[in-house]
């Protein structure tokens, strides 16, 4: 009698154990093809995390965030003076490209006018902060603090003074995921403002570039040239800064983003008026 | 009830893993060491967790944690899950043979097997994902690893007496 109920004891727990085996085997399963194949649940399982795990984990790590923010703080103070003389220098240019930009922006007016053409300008969805960053190792992400509530939706083009920065990839109510332009995931259509040069940019592999991984006609732009949103993607407007080309080679040309991924404080989610 | 709850090992283990784990999903650009250290951390507790105090329910609980890695590292669910997975099912297998080795042995089983988890975690992201080997980040990794390899068994040991 013992004996037979301890092997129909053993047998359940046996029974027990292998049929959780299963059960995470198929969820893994199951949870890899949803992802692969973009289904609506995975979405939704990233948000929810998102929004309730990730504070938690933010709470968990503050006093680290802290010295992390005196840090930064410290090495800012110890480059004021050079960034100062620099400052000085970059006033000096930009008020020329200032008088230039007022006797062009007053022509344009007047031509456009003539013309009858339609304003293509950027209206803004919303300026949010950064709340987290996730560029840790893989992926190049961060999480703003707007969302569905603010009108923001996935692939809604986000900038900051410089320039682009990336596009929205998941939203929830009260925030977002922006994936970075350097993420090797990310794809930008571009042309370069001189000679209109169409082409398709990634991350590079270093996470700090953008690498050419389409170039129209095969043309491979100049050092130098200054690299912009093409908007045919329509995904990104048109004429958004994205940076300058740095190096290129007969296949492909890489480009420095003029945004600064490392200070990231606001941004601005826009869209095509 | 709450204190003694608190002071067994395996929470001590749990909260190590939380802690890591929240360290590592929270980016700090000045400080970025620090996540690699808490990445490096988690996978040393995560394997001598294993060993020591092995129980199916680990399934559940690593399994979460590894949707949770990938979903906040690489914004898709594969490679942190399939490595846990193929880890937590080969250790099952091998369960019998690997716990006869001195405790010597299964230190450098342990990390061992972390580099090769760093390596297959890499490789999957490189497969599924796009997302390219970067050779510098898992240097540094191997590095750390390491490094941390004796005092944080010198740690667990510590954690193992209380």
């Amino acid at each position: 009698m013992a004996l037979s109920f301890k092997v129909k004891a053993i047998s359940r727990s046996r029974l027990l154990k292998n049929a959780s085996l299963s059960i995470v085997f198929i969820l893994t399963f199951l949870l890899i093809l949803f992802s692969k194949s973009d289904y609506v649940i995975i979405n939704k399982f990233k948000s929810i995390s998102n929004s309730y795990i990730h504070p938690i984990t933010s709470f968990v790590v503050a006093p680290v965030k802290v010295a992390s923010n005196i840090k930064s703080q410290i090495s800012d103070f110890k480059n004021l003076k050079s960034e100062n003389h620099i400052l000085k220098e970059e006033i000096m240019r930009l008020k020329k490209w200032q008088t230039l930009a007022i006797q062009n922006s007053k022509e344009n007016r007047v031509l456009k006018k003539l013309l009858n053409s339609t304003d293509n300008s950027l209206s803004l969805v919303k300026t949010a902060s950064l709340i987290s960053r996730n560029d840790f190792m893989y992926g190049k992400m961060i999480n703003i603090n707007a969302g569905l509530k603010d009108g923001i939706n996935n692939q809604m083009a986000v900038i900051n003074h410089r320039g682009l920065l990336g596009r929205t990839i998941e939203t929830s109510i009260e925030s977002s995921k922006v994936m970075l332009l350097t993420d090797p995931n990310s794809s930008i259509a571009v042309k370069t403002i001189f000679n209109e040069n169409f082409s398709l940019l990634q991350g590079a592999d270093d996470g700090i570039h953008l690498v050419s991984i389409f170039n129209k006609e095969e043309q491979i732009p100049k050092i130098g040239d200054l690299v912009v949103t093409s908007g045919t993607a329509q995904v990104f407007p048109s004429d958004i800064l994205v940076g300058k080309i740095v190096k290129a080679s007969k296949e492909k040309f890489y480009v420095l983003p003029f945004v600064d991924f490392k200070n990231i404080e606001y941004v601005q989610v826009v869209e095509s008026k | 009830m709450l204190t003694k709850l608190l002071s067994s090992q395996k929470a001590i283990y749990h909260i190590i893993l939380f802690f890591s784990f929240s360290l590592t999903v929270n980016y700090f650009v000045e400080l970025k060491i620090v996540n690699f250290i808490a990445y490096v951390l988690f996978h040393l507790t995560l394997i001598y967790f294993i060993f020591y105090f092995f129980h199916f329910t680990l399934y559940f609980i690593f399994f979460l944690y590894a949707v949770l890695f990938d979903i906040f590292l690489i914004n898709n669910i594969g490679p942190h899950i399939i490595s846990f997975l193929i880890f937590l099912t080969t250790f099952q297998l091998l369960k019998k043979f690997l716990l006869n080795f001195s405790p010597f042995k299964i230190s450098y089983i342990i990390i061992i097997i972390s580099f090769i988890m760093f390596i297959i975690e890499s490789f999957i992201s490189k497969i599924l994902y796009n997302y390219p080997i970067n050779y510098n980040d898992l240097g540094i990794l191997f590095l750390i690893s390491v490094l941390m390899f004796l005092p944080s068994l010198y740690m667990f040991s510590k954690i193992d007496k209380l």
